[in-house]
């Protein structure tokens, strides 16, 4: 597999702007042109090669060493390909994210994945609030894709999700499924507080949630042959990735009543 | 110039089979029963395209490993003359016969670049309250009913590369034994995957030949391999000739076809002789109509 390194030269001092850094669009630019890639925010500009140290030969595989928080907009427009990230990285990682893999062995800041509308992304350690959720100026979150994350995640996870699987092996904050449209997120670990505020539909997974929304009405248990559908669909994307299937009665939650009332939280049937 | 192959004549011809539209859909449920029960029931009145719209059988059962939720299940195919043809047979053998049998859930069972509905129109009996849920490329429909949820995938795959039509005829000297030879090679062909055989058990008593004497009719009597016609019409029947069936073969793909006539045709000339079979035959039409031709002594 060939591939480049942008080992990060000296811990930053400012925001650093990954933005369609993507190995397809650095395959297509000589490596001076690739050196000139303005990686800043402000108008001074920050140029890749002044950040990063550039080593490889460009490929499908882009590895970003010694990153951190402040390396915003990771994998953003990833289309196809592998971007790794080792290390932390900043917020809005994986946006619009279309195809492709984007691995971060770390954590991942807020608004992972939002906006994505396919592609699969892995982080090894926590995302942080609004993951897959909805940015000022967009209308929906999550369109699409599969994120995991071994960790856990913050507030308002999959907030105006459209589509889209969100793996969570810890726990989510509160507020997973705000005005969640559609998609899934299964957490492991267990729901936060006040999952699905005025969500219409999509699927909220998990052994237990810590405080129901009063707006959301117990369905009883259930064997729910989608449930298991997914749980093969995931099994063939993720392999070892892939959560734990769930027991065979379900207990389904549907809400929330205070809008359409179509989506639901499914718990292991006691 | 008919070969003799372990005491049964095989004529020197072949059978004529033309290309059709078919589809694939595997159909699980919460036993085996009840899965072919349900596809027994939507593969029904599915024996030629003439008069039912598709032609529809069981390819075969499906272990939990080979089915998207886990649990037993059929496929069965369905075959027309277009992909648009088999949209309305899909949908009502679907709504109809699927939808209504306890536990059922109903997926694509054949990937092609072509689709067609599977559960885009049977979801609307949810009535507002059906769900779906992409997962990947595929949409997959939740529908409340009375027993839970019915599941199904919004499209299957249709390939227009399909056959319809591959044949045999059988002919012997004693009824019982020509039986039990067709019902053999049935099952022979039975293991071959991405075929069925529409008609009733897989066996054809009433041949067609095309046309009829009747303003309105396709087809009538094949008069020339009725027995009790001997003597009276230009008969393609021997005076020891007592019955003639006939195999029909449906595929996915002209390899398939050729495949399930080359088992039958190992079968019948293995026990055939035994149980009073005397010939095998091939229905075509002199090789103007069909695409596909089909010569037995290349499949034997």
């Amino acid at each position: 597999m060939s591939g480049l390194t942008l080992r990060l030269k000296a811990p930053a001092t400012e925001r650093i702007n990954l933005s369609e850094i993507t190995p397809a669009k650095l395959a297509a630019l000589s490596s001076h042109a690739m050196a000139r890639l303005n990686v800043g925010f402000d108008k001074g500009g920050l140029a890749l090669g002044d950040a990063f140290d550039i080593s490889g030969n460009a490929g499908d595989t882009l590895t970003i060493e010694g990153s951190g928080a402040s390396l915003d907009f990771a994998g953003s427009g990833l289309d196809s390909g592998t971007i790794r990230i080792v290390g932390n990285a900043g917020a809005y990682a994986g946006r619009k994210m279309s195809g492709g893999k984007l691995e971060i062995r770390g954590n991942a800041g807020n608004f992972l994945a939002s906006r994505a509308t396919g592609g699969m992304i892995h982080v090894s350690g926590n995302a942080g609030d609004n993951l897959g959720g909805v940015i000022a100026g967009d209308r929906f979150g999550m369109q699409g894709g599969i994120a995991v994350i071994d960790g856990n995640v913050g507030d308002r996870a999959g907030e105006k999700m459209r589509r889209g699987t969100v793996i969570v092996r810890g726990k989510t904050g509160e507020g997973a499924g705000t005005r969640m449209i559609g998609g899934t997120i299964w957490a492991e670990g267990g729901i936060g507080p006040l999952p699905g505020l005025m969500m219409r539909r999509g699927t909220l997974i998990g052994p237990s949630v810590d405080r129901l929304l009063p707006t959301f009405v117990d369905c009883g248990k259930h064997d729910l042959v989608i449930v298991r559908v997914l749980s093969r669909y995931l099994k063939n994307v993720l392999g070892d990735l892939a959560p734990k299937p769930m027991p065979l009665f379900i207990q389904k939650i549907a809400g929330d009543m205070a809008t359409i009332g179509r989506g639901e939280i499914l718990l292991p049937a006691s | 110039m008919s070969m003799t192959i372990n005491g049964v004549s095989v004529d020197d011809t072949f059978a004529e089979a033309f290309g059709m539209s078919g589809t694939g859909i595997i159909i699980t449920a919460d036993t085996l029963k009840w899965a072919r029960i349900a596809a027994t029931v939507a593969t029904g009145f599915g024996t030629s395209v003439i008069g039912c719209g598709a032609e529809c059988g069981i390819d075969r059962d499906l272990t939990p490993d080979e089915t998207p939720d886990g649990r037993p299940g059929v496929r069965i195919l369905m075959f027309g003359f277009s992909p648009d043809a088999l949209v309305p047979q899909v949908k009502n053998r679907i709504g109809q016969c699927v939808l209504t049998s306890p536990g059922s859930a109903c997926y694509s069972g054949l990937k092609a670049p072509l689709s067609i509905g599977l559960g885009k129109a049977p979801r609307f009996f949810g009535d507002g309250f059906q769900t779906a849920k992409k997962l990947g490329d595929s949409r997959y429909w939740r529908v409340p009913v009375m027993d839970g949820e019915f599941v199904v995938e919004e499209e299957t795959g249709v390939t227009t590369d399909a056959v319809g039509g591959g044949n045999m005829l059988i002919v012997g000297k004693d009824r019982t034994g020509l039986l039990e030879t067709a019902e053999a090679a049935v099952d022979a062909i039975a293991k071959v995957d991405d075929v069925i055989t529409p008609f009733p058990g897989g066996i054809v008593r009433s041949g067609s030949k095309v046309g009829a004497k009747y303003a309105g009719m396709f087809a009538s009597t094949n008069d020339a391999f009725c027995p009790t016609l001997r003597g009276t019409v230009k008969s393609e029947l021997g005076p020891d000739s007592l019955a003639v069936l006939e195999i029909v073969i449906d595929g996915l793909t002209s390899k398939a076809v050729a495949d399930a006539m080359r088992a039958g045709l190992k079968t019948v000339t293995d026990i055939g002789a035994k149980r009073g079979v005397t010939r095998i035959t091939a229905g075509n039409y002199g090789g103007k109509l069909g695409q596909h031709h089909y010569h037995l002594k290349d499949l034997i």
